[in-house]
């Protein structure tokens, strides 16, 4: 059954995803810092208000995913930005996140080494995104 | 996102500061998945990054945009050469093998290549 995007549901689906995938828990040995996604509000998509996705990841598991304030994702080791849409594009599949951020679409500020040795566990989140089924709020 | 990873390559690594700081050289790095490129303008200690592929390159990058977080994965082994032999070295052979990492320029800068590739990679 389909859940509300960024939606505590959602949070909770999501981090289930990732921790049932064995390919995560693989390429996130030994990953053990937190990772906020800011969503940022574009109210023409129904999405009037920026929220904040708290993921608690460690050495391949993770611990705890909430959804909360634009602020709260902001003060994790990793914060990755970008409006509403591209959120969406990434969960779709019509965006890759790895092309996203090297075009400047998905902002991303903390340590660039650290990420880019974890490649392929950032490219599995996404992939573990993909498997929740979503409402999105621009299609309802 | 390509300087930001140099910056701090740079900054966390002493030989990594001392191979930025003799890089003289331009280098193109055009990702074919997105179309897009940059170049990166090395001058002994100092790096412009430039949208797009700008004329009077040394070498130049074709790939798509795994590759390049591939090769920037690229394990740096003896006497500073990159470690073609594990899985991620040979993943990147095999896509300059299957033509799908290109890099023009390599006659005479095979030492720039790998003075890049030591700055590029975090491991």
């Amino acid at each position: 059954m389909a859940v509300k995007a960024f939606s505590d549901q959602w949070a909770t689906q999501f981090k289930d995803e990732v921790n049932k995938s064995s390919v995560y828990k693989q390429a996130a040995k030994g990953w053990k810092w937190t990772v906020g996604l800011v969503v940022e509000a574009e109210p023409d998509k129904n999405f009037p208000e920026a929220k904040g996705v708290v993921m608690d990841l460690f050495d391949g598991a993770a611990r705890d995913i909430t959804v909360g304030t634009a602020a709260d994702a902001q003060k994790c080791d990793f914060v990755i930005t970008a409006p509403y849409s591209r959120w969406k594009q990434v969960a779709t599949k019509e965006l890759d996140a790895t092309k996203g951020m090297l075009q400047g679409k998905l902002k991303l500020k903390g340590d660039l080494p650290t990420i880019v040795r974890y490649t392929k566990a950032s490219q599995e989140m996404t992939e573990c995104t993909t498997r929740v089924p979503v409402e999105w709020p621009d299609e309802t | 996102m390509l300087g930001g990873l140099i910056e701090a390559n740079v900054e966390n690594s002493p030989a990594k500061t001392k191979d930025f700081q003799a890089l003289d050289a331009r280098v193109g790095i055009f990702v074919t998945d997105i179309d897009e490129g940059v170049t990166l303008e090395f001058r002994k200690g100092s790096l412009v990054v430039h949208n797009g592929l700008q004329p009077e390159r040394d070498l130049t990058i074709r790939a798509e945009a795994d590759t390049v977080m591939n090769l920037s994965n690229l394990k740096i082994g003896l006497f500073g050469m990159p470690v073609y032999y594990d899985a991620v070295g040979r993943g990147v052979a095999a896509k300059l093998l299957g033509g799908k990492l290109r890099i023009e320029g390599l006659l005479g800068n095979l030492a720039t290549l790998n003075s890049v590739t030591r700055i590029f990679s975090v491991q």
